[in-house]
This record gives C-alpha cells, sequence and structure tokens, in this order.
C-alpha cells in the first residue's frame, strides 16, 4: 500500500478518477498479456506530461517503483509491477498534437492506440509502418517501449526506425525532448534511439513524433500451402535471397492453421503442414511481377496451392486469421507461452526443424507461426499453468529454443523484449562488459533504480 | 477444484477465466472500456477480477458490483471479438446473479421484475403501466425531466392497450398456407410499440405463412438474469418454454434482437449451470430449450430466407427513393450473427435506397436499463453514435430491437426530420404503399 500522505499528493495531482488503490483496480493493473502478475500498489491515470513529471519527483522522493504502462499487451511481463510500486497507465494521454502532411510527420501522446493513429493518418493518404498483431489496442508508447515489431517489419522495419523524436520524463521529473521533425538530424548522439525498446528502465516516452509514409498506391498478397513445413520455410530463404523485398512473409504451421480455422471459420485447410502469407506492395505492374515470381519460387519449392488476393475484402480475409492466431492458441489450452526467437532468415529452415525436435523431446504441443521473412519465429508452447509438470516441462523447452537460436547466430527477441520472461537467458547474449554499460546507463538516468525495477537485468 | 469454485458458477462457466490469453483485442471491442479507458472497464478486467472471485481471494465487494453493472452492457461485443472463445457474457450474467443476491437489488427494479415476471398480473394490474410511467415519465420523473441518459420527451408512449388483445390467437393468410410459425412477440411490441408487432403479422400473412400468437406470454426473462435476478428469470422461461418449444411448427418468430437472443443462447446456457449447481432444473427442461433454440428467428432473417414468398412489390422508375440506413442491434448482429438479412431487406425495396452508415455494429450506448442508471457513460457511446447516424444522411433509420429504438430516437437531432422503423416496419409500409406518406407526415409532425 502507498502511504495515505502519499497517496493524496498523487490524488491531487491526477484527480479523483485519475488515481486508484482498491483491491479490484490493483488486480487489474497486475497483468499484460503474458503468464505473469503482481499487484501494483497503486494505478494513476495521467492526463499530461506535467502530471506525470510531478508524480516522478514525488516517487523519487519516496524510492517508490514506477511502470509505465500502455494498453498492457506486452508479451514479456514487461509492465508487471515485481516489485510492487505506482503502475503510470498512460490510456488517457491519446491526442494527436500536431499531423503534418506535407512535411510527413505527426506528433502524438504515447497513450494514443496504433490503430486509431493508423485510421486517422489513412484518411490524410500517409501511414505509420510498424504494425504489431496487437495494433488494435497497443499503444504508441508500449510500441516505442518494447520497439515492436510486426508483419510489415521485413520490408519497412521496427517501431524505432520510425521515430523523429521523442518527449520522455526521467525518473527525477526532469522532461526531456529528444530529436524533433526533420528526417534528417544528427545533431548530437541519439537518444532517440536510446529509449525506444528501453522497456521503461530509463524514462516514461509521454509524446512521440512519428515519422510517416504515403500509402503505397497498390498491394497485393498471396496464400500458399504446403504439405511439408520444411518446404515453407525453403521457400522464405529463397524469396528474400532471390533480391525480393515483401512487406510481409509470414508462415503458420498445421497447429496454428487448424487453431484459427476451428475458431474464425475462415475456410483454411485443415491438412496441410503449412501456409505461407506474402504481400507486397508498391506500383501495380511491379507488384504483378513481383507476384508471378513469388508464385513460381513457391511452386518450385512444394506448394500445394496459391491463392492470390484479387480486392481488398479478399485481402483482409487472407490476413485475418493471422492477426488472431495468438489468442486463438487459448482455446487449445488455457496457456500460451509465446517467444520471438530470430534468426537469420537462411537459418529459418533448420530452427523451424529445431522446434518441432525440442516438442517431441518434452512431450509438449508447439505451434509455429514466424514473421519469417526477417526470421522472427513464434514458437508457441501451448499448456496449463495448472499443471505443474507440465509447465516445467515448457520452461526447459524453452531454455532449449534459446539456446538453439543464438546457436544459429540469432537472438532471444526480435520484437516482444526481455522483460522477466526473458531475463534468465540475458547471459546468452549480454556479457559482463555489456551489463556494465547498462547499469552505468541506468545509474546515471535514474540513480534510485525507481522505473520498472526488476526487469531486463 | 475447490468448494468455492463448485457453489459460485458451474465449472463450465468458472472455465472461461483460464482461457483468457489477456491478449487485449476484447478492449478494441468494448464500447464501455473506449470510452473510460480504464482497465475495470474492460471485459479482460473483468475476466480477471471473475477468476479471482472464482479462486476465493476476492470478495464480491460493493465495488465489484459497480463494476459488473455499472462498466458493461453485456452487449456481448467481446464474445465475439474473443479469440479464445471466452463467452464473457455467461461469467459476467453469473456474476450479476450472485451479486445480486449478496448485495439484493433496488426495491424498484425487484418490483419490475416480480411483475414483469408474471404476466396475469401485467395483464389484469396497472402494475406494470404504473413501473413504466415511474421510470419513463410522470410527475415524478419530469420534474426530473431526464432519466439518466434518457430525455423523457422523446420515450414513445405505451399502445393504448396491449397489441395482442387486438388480435386473434391465430392469424390465417388469405391464400394457401406455407408455413407455420409462433410469434413471440415480446413486452416492447406488446406494451409500445404494437405497430411493429402489426408490421409482423402483416408482412408474414402476406408471404402466406399462418401466424400464432400463444396466449398468455410475458416477458423473455432477459432483463430479469441480466440483472442478477435468476430465480425469478426461471419463471418466464418456464413459461415461454411450455408455450413455445414445440416441434409441430417451423418457427418462433421474434421482432426483438433481445428476446431473439435470449430464446437463443441464454435459456439452455442458465438451465444448464444452474442444473450443475444443484438447483431443480430437469434435464428435460434443457432439452425443451434446445428445441426452441432450434426454432428461433428474427424476424428479418426469416422474411430474408423466403423473399420469393414476397408479392412483388410496385418498380419505383423515375420516381424519389427514400434514403435508408440501418443500426445493427448488439443483440442482432453479435447475439445471434443476423447483420446480412435486414440489408437484404432493405435493399429489395423498390422504394428505398439503402446507405451503409459508418460503424452500423456499433453499440448505441442504450444496454435496456445501464442508460437509465448509468447515464453519464451511456451518454459517452450515444452521442459517438448519434454522430455517424446522422453522417449517414438517412430520412430513415431502421433496427430491430426496441431498446435501441428508444435510445437513438431520443437523441436523434429533431432538425434531422429522421426516423426510427424496425426493419420490418419498412418493409411492410412499402408493400401497403404507405412509406411516402410516412415520411411526408413525420417532417410536417415534426
Amino acid at each position: 500500500m502507498v502511504e495515505e500522505k502519499i497517496a493524496k499528493e498523487l490524488r491531487a495531482i491526477a484527480g479523483g478518477d485519475g488515481y486508484l488503490d482498491s483491491r479490484e483496480d490493483l488486480l487489474n493493473y497486475s497483468y499484460d498479456s503474458s503468464v505473469d502478475e503482481a499487484m501494483p500498489d497503486a494505478v494513476v491515470l495521467p492526463n499530461s506530461t506535467e502530471q506525470i513529471s510531478k508524480i516522478m519527483k514525488i516517487a523519487d522522493r519516496e524510492k517508490i517503483p514506477v511502470i509505465a504502462r500502455g494498453a498492457g499487451t506486452n508479451l514479456s511481463g514487461g509492465s508487471i509491477a515485481v516489485k510492487g510500486g505506482i503502475v503510470i497507465a498512460l490510456t488517457r494521454m491519446n491526442a494527436i498534437k500536431e499531423f503534418s502532411k506535407e512535411n510527413r510527420y505527426a506528433i502524438v501522446e504515447a497513450g494514443l492506440v496504433n490503430l486509431d493513429f493508423q485510421n486517422y493518418a489513412m484518411k490524410q493518404g500517409l501511414f505509420f509502418p510498424p504494425d504489431p498483431s496487437s495494433w488494435a489496442v497497443a499503444t504508441i508508447g508500449g510500441n516505442i517501449a518494447e520497439n515492436a515489431g510486426g508483419p510489415r517489419g521485413v520490408k519497412y522495419g521496427v517501431t524505432r526506425d520510425w521515430i523523429l523524436g521523442l518527449k520522455a520524463v526521467l525518473a527525477d521529473g526532469t522532461v526531456i525532448q529528444t530529436g524533433g521533425v526533420t528526417f534528417k538530424n544528427v545533431t548530437g548522439v541519439d537518444l532517440t534511439s536510446l529509449f525506444c525498446g528501453s522497456e521503461g528502465l530509463l524514462g516514461i516516452v509521454t509524446e512521440a513524433t512519428l515519422k510517416l509514409l504515403p500509402l503505397p498506391p497498390f498491394k497485393q498478397s498471396l496464400q500458399v500451402f504446403y504439405p511439408k513445413i520444411d518446404d515453407a520455410s525453403k521457400t522464405v530463404a529463397r524469396i528474400i535471397g532471390s533480391g525480393i523485398v515483401p512487406v510481409a512473409l509470414e508462415l503458420m504451421d498445421r497447429v496454428v492453421i487448424n487453431v484459427v480455422e476451428d475458431a474464425k471459420k475462415i475456410g483454411l485447410p485443415k491438412d496441410v503442414a503449412a501456409m505461407l502469407l506474402v504481400m507486397v506492395d508498391g506500383i501495380e505492374s511491379e507488384c504483378r511481377n513481383q507476384v508471378r515470381l513469388i508464385e513460381q519460387i513457391c511452386k518450385e519449392e512444394g506448394a500445394s496451392r496459391v491463392a492470390i488476393a484479387e480486392n481488398e475484402t479478399q485481402e483482409e480475409a487472407l490476413w485475418l486469421g493471422r492477426r488472431s492466431a495468438l489468442g486463438c492458441m487459448s482455446q487449445l489450452r488455457p496457456n500460451c507461452l509465446l517467444e520471438d526467437v530470430t534468426v537469420p532468415v537462411s537459418n529459418l529452415p533448420v530452427m523451424i526443424k529445431g522446434i518441432y525436435e525440442i516438442a517431441t523431446k518434452y512431450n509438449l504441443t508447439i505451434g509455429v507461426m514466424a514473421h519469417a521473412g526477417d526470421g522472427n519465429t513464434h514458437p508457441m508452447i501451448v499448456t496449463d499453468k495448472r499443471d505443474k509438470e507440465e509447465w516445467e516441462r515448457a520452461e526447459k523447452a524453452i531454455g532449449d529454443i534459446f539456446k538453439l537460436a543464438v546457436d544459429l547466430g540469432g537472438t532471444l527477441s526480435g520484437e516482444h523484449g526481455v522483460g522477466i520472461s526473458k531475463k534468465p537467458f540475458m547471459n546468452l547474449i549480454y556479457g559482463e562488459a555489456e551489463f556494465r554499460v547498462l547499469k552505468d546507463l541506468k545509474k546515471v538516468l535514474d540513480p534510485n533504480g525507481i522505473l520498472n525495477p526488476g526487469k531486463i537485468m | 477444484m475447490t468448494k468455492q469454485q463448485k457453489e459460485l458458477l458451474s465449472e463450465r462457466t468458472n472455465e472461461h477465466v483460464y482461457h483468457c490469453a489477456k491478449c487485449g483485442l476484447c478492449l478494441d471491442a468494448c464500447p464501455v472500456y473506449k470510452e473510460l479507458l480504464v482497465e475495470s472497464a474492460s471485459p479482460r478486467g473483468k475476466v480477471q477480477l471473475a477468476k479471482h472471485i472464482i479462486e476465493g481471494d476476492l470478495e464480491i465487494s460493493k465495488k465489484m458490483e459497480d463494476i459488473l453493472f455499472s462498466q458493461c452492457l453485456l452487449c456481448g461485443s467481446c464474445v465475439i471479438a474473443c479469440p479464445s472463445g471466452v463467452k464473457q457474457n455467461e461469467l459476467f450474467s453469473g456474476l450479476r446473479w450472485r451479486t445480486a443476491q449478496r448485495h439484493g437489488m433496488p426495491l424498484a427494479k425487484k418490483l419490475f421484475f416480480q411483475v414483469l415476471s408474471r404476466r396475469w398480473l401485467m395483464s389484469t394490474s396497472s402494475w406494470f403501466g404504473k413501473w413504466v410511467r415511474k421510470i419513463f415519465s410522470g410527475p415524478a420523473i419530469e420534474s426530473r425531466i431526464e432519466v439518466g441518459n434518457l430525455p423523457v420527451s422523446a420515450i414513445p408512449p405505451l399502445n393504448d392497450k396491449p397489441f395482442n388483445a387486438a388480435y386473434p390467437e391465430i392469424v390465417m393468410p388469405e391464400d394457401e398456407i406455407r408455413a407455420r410459425i409462433l410469434y413471440f412477440h415480446g413486452c416492447a411490441t406488446n406494451y409500445v410499440f404494437a405497430d411493429v408487432g402489426k408490421a409482423v403479422v402483416s408482412v408474414l400473412t402476406n408471404m402466406g405463412v399462418q401466424v400464432e400468437i400463444p396466449r398468455g406470454q410475458s416477458c423473455c426473462g432477459l432483463p430479469i438474469f441480466l440483472s442478477g435476478d435468476r430465480k425469478t428469470a426461471i419463471r418466464c422461461i418456464t413459461e415461454a418454454l411450455g408455450l413455445f418449444a414445440r416441434d409441430d411448427v417451423d418457427a418462433v418468430i421474434v421482432d426483438c434482437a433481445t428476446c431473439g437472443s435470449a430464446l437463443r443462447h441464454e435459456y439452455a446456457h442458465i438451465l444448464r449451470e444452474l442444473k450443475d449447481l444443484g438447483e431443480d432444473v430437469s434435464e428435460d427442461m434443457i432439452e425443451k430449450a434446445q428445441l426452441l433454440q432450434s426454432k428461433v428467428r428474427d424476424v428479418s432473417e426469416y422474411v430474408a430466407a423466403h423473399m420469393d414468398w414476397l408479392a412483388a412489390m410496385p418498380s419505383r422508375d423515375g420516381a424519389r427513393k427514400i434514403r435508408v440506413a440501418y443500426h445493427d442491434p448488439c443483440h442482432l448482429m453479435k447475439g445471434q450473427g443476423v447483420t446480412m438479412q435486414p440489408r437484404t431487406i432493405l435493399k429489395s425495396i423498390p422504394s428505398v435506397e439503402y446507405v451503409e452508415m459508418e460503424k452500423a455494429g456499433t453499440c448505441c450506448g442504450g444496454g435496456g436499463e445501464f442508460q437509465i442508471e448509468f447515464g453519464d457513460t451511456s451518454a459517452l457511446i450515444t452521442n459517438r453514435k448519434i454522430g455517424y447516424i446522422h453522417d449517414a444522411n438517412a430520412q430513415i433509420l431502421a433496427t430491430g430491437c426496441p431498446g435501441c429504438n428508444i435510445t437513438i430516437r431520443a437523441h436523434l437531432d429533431k432538425n434531422k426530420n429522421m426516423q426510427v422503423l424496425h426493419t420490418i416496419q419498412v418493409l411492410q409500409k412499402s408493400i401497403d404503399g404507405t412509406l411516402d406518406n410516412f415520411i411526408d407526415s413525420g417532417i410536417t409532425a415534426d
């Protein structure tokens, strides 16, 4: 519990309905989309950067942990209050403060939902490339804190690539502004990038300047089915190797296809081993040419069926299943442990084969989904946390998957971040020197260690 | 499984809380969350609280009561959005039931439900009328000008006499009989929207359908069990099953989205859950509920499936067309999956120019009693919806739910001269050739 004296101060800042500390409210901010839970001591829903600055001054003075939270869709336990403290939920800071069509940037508050912004930008003929699968709910601030990716990452990269500047509040309440509105800007060290993917350890991002792109004039998607998954992953490596840059290149295996079909009834064949979803965008003639080339590669690699979307409705239908796949996995068993190991794309076939071997070794059901085009693989272990013995096997399997990814020249996390779930494995990636740099950095920006303690290191 | 779990809700219902992946997709679907932006308003948040209640480490507090009743419309949007197949509606209505048992229900509400559930009281006494006047009009309320978010002046008056008093029990078509149906007209048609009932009977008999209107039918029970009073609701369910669970008819036709979703989805679930919890419910009742469920069709669904039975409507070459938009009621779209059929009907009418409004499927914010008890939240949702409706620039808004009808007509901009009708009324007026007159008189009257 937060002392009444401090609670009073916080209430004075955030207003009556902006400060929550009932048991019900605390339980409602004790989770994210991962499997862990931890109770905070209070929740504050601020309306402005100034309010957050004031809250930070109090928290720093009292040495109370502060955890920034967007919509709580992160998958690493990153926004869970493992050491208690104050959750600052930014959902009510969702304004678009400036939108410059001519200069192709927008300044938005951190709590704005990604898709709400996309819908706004699209009406002006522009878009913000990062598209995490949770985009209907996830906030821009959360996207930045986790440096989120998404299916479009193959062509357009991740969140960091589209942030021109940030407003952030440091642990002691200091407000800083990084970057600016120009696309080119090398004045000083790139502090913007420092905050992207920092998981709330270095400061709280309250506003972001987003770089936008004009909507491509044309896009087209293919849906490809395979009797053998190995052929599907080889196709991926070949498409990328051929020099084509698709917008997205997604893979779903039999387990995932079946679950999605059972839940959504969208007409996916349940007897195939894998499905690829490929999207290209750009000038129509060029797209059609690329689609033809991709189709040819798919067939040469053993695809049993290729479907090409011919209009917007068909496009939507092809992608619907992919976006809801994670949630659908929970129909199978109560819990789904979703990882996001990433390997060089040429090693994708080995990675996927390895995941299946690990599933057999530990006698687990693992579905595989992947942003295959950039080697970002989502093994999904379905289990039930209430079954302790199986849970232990699942945890061991995850350890094996991480080791395999690193052995293949890859990394633990492509887009979800470390949080608490990957923390025990950080030493596979970071050595003593790297940890020291991170600790020194933390000491400078957050000397009392109040920002999201217990994460990453 | 602990003792507490067994006692509170059935195991089948409990299991839902363990299948929530907390992915958050329901936050985007929930009209209440979208306005309040606080996690307790989200379906995911309530599932989390349900889990802790079921596991016995959270009390059903007054705060919980507030969350369950004031931050949820039970519109079912989350159920449709949930990729994990969690049936939040079953979970939340079960918890409302337990909450009402613990904290009781406001006296006025209790009285209303008792009255509603006993048709003899409804048809032979003025109790129902008294209650409706108390909530919807009368000096006490008029002095308050608004009931929650519902302005009194915009609420339709009660029928002069109940709808079913004007019809024989069986209404025959003029020519051959193509089908036989039972008509469940619900309270709204019987007491407030008699014209909807007339339109249903007129259209169906025009199609060659024999319409049987069972005497003695009363409330479907949905507003009652959604408020947590399952004991009273069981009376409604038992009566409805006695009158409508018949396999000698082709269909049971319902004109109210809410009643339809109750008959179709809620009865069997509630009966099974109560049986699992050791209440006095027989397997025979559950079977009857399943039979009824298989027969229920929304009137728009039934008509759209038999469009060829409708007599041809005069074509309108060159004449002006009337612009009609359609609003999807939650209990029809999310509750019963009926979306295309009303549009099919409207588009088939020669004198109608159908316009698809933006966000036709979002909630109107009414939620039955929600708008009365929790006016502020309701107003936020309703205002957003009304904006979309006016943007469609139509002369008629068709819909299939008396609740949506009341909410929407109460908030429309009077200067826009827009009328709200049941889809079937638009069809009936088109068949009768009175749609133009209706529009013209509507404009002059306002």
